[in-house]
């Protein structure tokens, strides 16, 4: 950290090395080498296999031996229900109790950064990996489909064909919808984080949580609650891949996750303002 | 331990004003669930319009809904059913619709909720997108030119109208004075197609309903998709059917129909309801309306058998691209309702003779298919597909009644000599 510059700079560049800390921890190059990995291989897969029918297996799919664009597009559907749920939920979970397992909780707090700026440098840290997560499995599926498939216009799923740096611009627009997804999802685990010294169990908790959530978005019973589960917008980046935008499921799926932050965020502001820091 | 004893007074005042500090810091985490259900409380009671639209007998909404000429909107359409039968499962990051069969599509559009996505512009231009997750069905229509699209499959059907297109049901003939689409090319495309009616559509049948079997009032004024509206009840005045109340909320400025509910009778719910989320009356992007076929994209030109044969609708057989099962699956709501309705009221029984081969196509869709199996109750005489809304009885000798009535009016039917 560098010299404190009044509370804002202290502030700001407590908020820049925690992010630099974060993307320098090898730990972090793992977890976004391991989302890369995933269109690779289904980019490989696909090549080196018969093209796949229509209609079988997920979305996208069978679009891929003809452009290779698809590969990205297909390879966040995949990795949404899982993949990104489980880096973030390692990344959330770690936040705090993390510091508390290392024993430096207490020498961040002896500097006078204060609490509440400690819980929103170390949030603002989870949300920078929320960003870099989907956008590393964007660029890498357009990269590796860039190299082993041909490039062309892409068929939107209205039928409509948009050109390849058009293309790109809607799978950013993906990459920030699946950010904005994660969001709550971290906000969760940034509080799970303050509950225990123990960041595995934080980071399980959180895991857990995702994948509970997306169990009882299946179960036709529970309906009434599906609006109100973290997960319910996860998959619904596809209207973004339709002409004209369909921007709705994007503002549901917006306010949905402020709320969870705003609920599990002032949760975890309760529990970490009041909790003896021991470690 | 020991300092309690030294300067107890003063330590305990600490202790209390920190204990009082801790409680203060949970106030936010107890804030904002409660900010949150009062927003929700609040954003779920329906928008009060005041009296923003002057009091109008039946007659004068239904004049207006008459009157209405908005050919240029762009608008999304939500439509939710609770009959009662079988839904698909239509989740998972699979794409849909989940089953290529047409009865099985017929009953998907029937079940759970659907969201379309419709753009006009002028008569002759129209586009119709079934939002499915991860997929898109789509109608495009350019003048003369018909496009089916869906993205399930990447395949593309083209129609290309005659140049006496009105006696087509995409022109708005049928019904004189409703809205244009309200016999738009919706139902009628390829059986990947299937895309659920419109309000307008809907609005314009029971309308034509509404005879002297039926009582017509106007309810509180409502708001659709941010506009104010009417809201015209129908009520058959006979118990012999199973439709209980069916609302239509007339735009109170351009007279368009805006959201069509149904409830069965007895229900307290809509079993049945479609209209806009969102509506404005812009002219959509013209460029929308420029189909051209995706590369990669199977095409099938769909020919037009008997182009002058005038009463060719949707569901008739020979129709190109409609699949009879479907139509007689939804006998009860959809394209027949109109032709049956007029005629006898809301207790009117369709029969499909056997010898139409109605009853046969039926069964084999009900053997192929187990979801519709699930559905169709084994009765005395035949089989029952059942829903809140309306009946369809498949005798054993291959006959088929349906209905908006009970199921013991078609035994009645079948059984009657």
């Amino acid at each position: 950290m560098t010299a404190v510059a009044g509370p804002r700079g202290a502030g700001l560049s407590l908020l820049l090395s925690e992010i630099a800390v974060l993307f320098r921890r090898r730990r972090t190059w793992a977890l976004l080498l391991a989302l890369a990995a995933i269109p690779v291989l289904i980019a490989v897969a696909v090549r080196v296999s018969s093209a796949v029918p229509p209609g079988r297996g997920p979305a996208f799919l069978d679009r891929i031996t003809q452009n290779g664009l698809f590969v990205a597009f297909t390879a966040m559907l995949v990795s949404v229900p899982l993949f990104l749920p489980l880096t973030v939920g390692v990344v959330a979970g770690d936040t705090i109790a993390g510091e508390a397992n290392l024993g430096t909780l207490r020498y961040l707090l002896v500097a006078p950064a204060g609490r509440v700026r400690l819980l929103l440098v170390k949030y603002a840290g989870a949300l920078a990996f929320c960003l870099a997560a989907p956008l590393t499995v964007a660029l890498a599926g357009a990269a590796i489909g860039a190299a082993l498939f041909p490039v062309g216009p892409v068929t939107l799923l209205s039928g409509d064909v948009i050109e390849p740096p058009e293309a790109v611009l809607r799978l950013l627009l993906i990459s920030a919808y699946l950010a904005v997804s994660l969001a709550g999802l971290s906000a969760i685990g940034l509080f799970l984080s303050t509950l225990t010294v123990v960041p595995v169990g934080a980071m399980a908790a959180t895991v857990v949580l995702s994948v509970v959530s997306q169990v009882l978005d299946q179960l036709p019973q529970l309906e009434w609650l599906h609006p109100w589960l973290f997960s319910h917008y996860w998959l619904g980046f596809g209207d973004l891949l339709r002409q004209p935008v369909l921007w709705d499921s994007f503002a549901s799926n917006a306010l949905l996750q402020a709320g969870y932050v705003a609920v599990f965020g002032a949760l975890a502001y309760g529990r970490f303002v009041t909790k003896d820091v021991l470690s | 331990m020991n300092h309690r004893n030294v300067g107890a007074p003063i330590i305990t005042g600490a202790a209390k004003q920190r204990r009082n500090r801790a409680w203060l810091r949970w106030v936010p985490a107890v804030a904002a669930p409660a900010v949150i259900a009062a927003g929700v409380l609040v954003g779920s009671i329906p928008a009060r319009a005041g009296d923003a639209l002057a009091d109008k007998t039946p007659a004068e909404v239904i004049a207006l809904l008459a009157g209405n000429r908005t050919h240029t909107f762009s608008g999304t359409i939500e439509q939710v059913s609770e009959l009662g039968l079988p839904e698909l499962p239509a989740t998972g990051p699979g794409s849909g619709p989940a089953s290529d069969d047409p009865a099985a599509s017929a009953i998907e559009m029937l079940t759970g909720e659907h969201t379309a996505r419709v753009f006009m512009d002028g008569k002759a231009k129209v586009r119709l997108q079934v939002v499915d997750r991860f997929a898109e069905r789509n109608v495009i229509r350019r003048d003369d030119d018909v496009w089916f699209y869906s993205s399930r499959d990447n395949s593309t059907t083209h129609l290309t109208l005659p140049a006496h297109a009105r006696d087509l049901p995409l022109e708005d003939q049928a019904l004189p004075g409703t809205s244009p689409d309200s016999t738009s090319p919706d139902s009628t495309g390829p059986e990947n197609t299937v895309v659920p009616p419109t309000p307008q559509e809907l609005a314009a049948k029971f309308l034509a309903a509404a005879d002297t079997t039926t009582a017509v009032s106007v309810g509180p004024e409502v708001q659709v998709a941010g506009r104010a509206a009417y809201i015209l009840l129908l009520e058959p005045r006979t118990s012999g059917t199973l439709v209980g109340m069916i609302a239509i909320a007339v735009d109170g400025e351009t007279g368009m129909p805006l959201s069509v509910e149904v409830t069965a009778r007895g229900g307290g719910e809509p079993a049945f309801r479609t209209g806009f989320t969102s509506l404005s009356l812009d002219a959509p992007d013209p460029a929308l309306f420029n189909f051209v076929p995706p590369p990669g994209s199977t095409v099938e030109e769909l020919q037009i058998r008997h182009p002058a044969h005038p009463p060719v609708g949707p569901g008739s057989p020979g129709y190109p691209g409609t699949h009879t099962e479907p139509d007689q699956l939804e006998a009860g709501i959809k394209d027949k309702a109109g032709s049956y309705l007029t005629g006898t009221g809301w207790e009117t029984v369709v029969e499909l003779p056997a010898d139409t081969g109605a009853g046969a196509k039926l069964s084999t869709a009900l053997a192929q298919n187990p979801l519709l199996a699930q559905a169709a109750a084994v009765v005395p005489g035949g089989r029952l597909l059942s829903s809140a809304l309306f009946n369809v009885l498949l005798t054993d000798d291959g006959r088929v009644f349906a209905g908006m009535v009970p199921a013991d009016r078609l035994h009645a039917a079948s059984s009657a000599p």
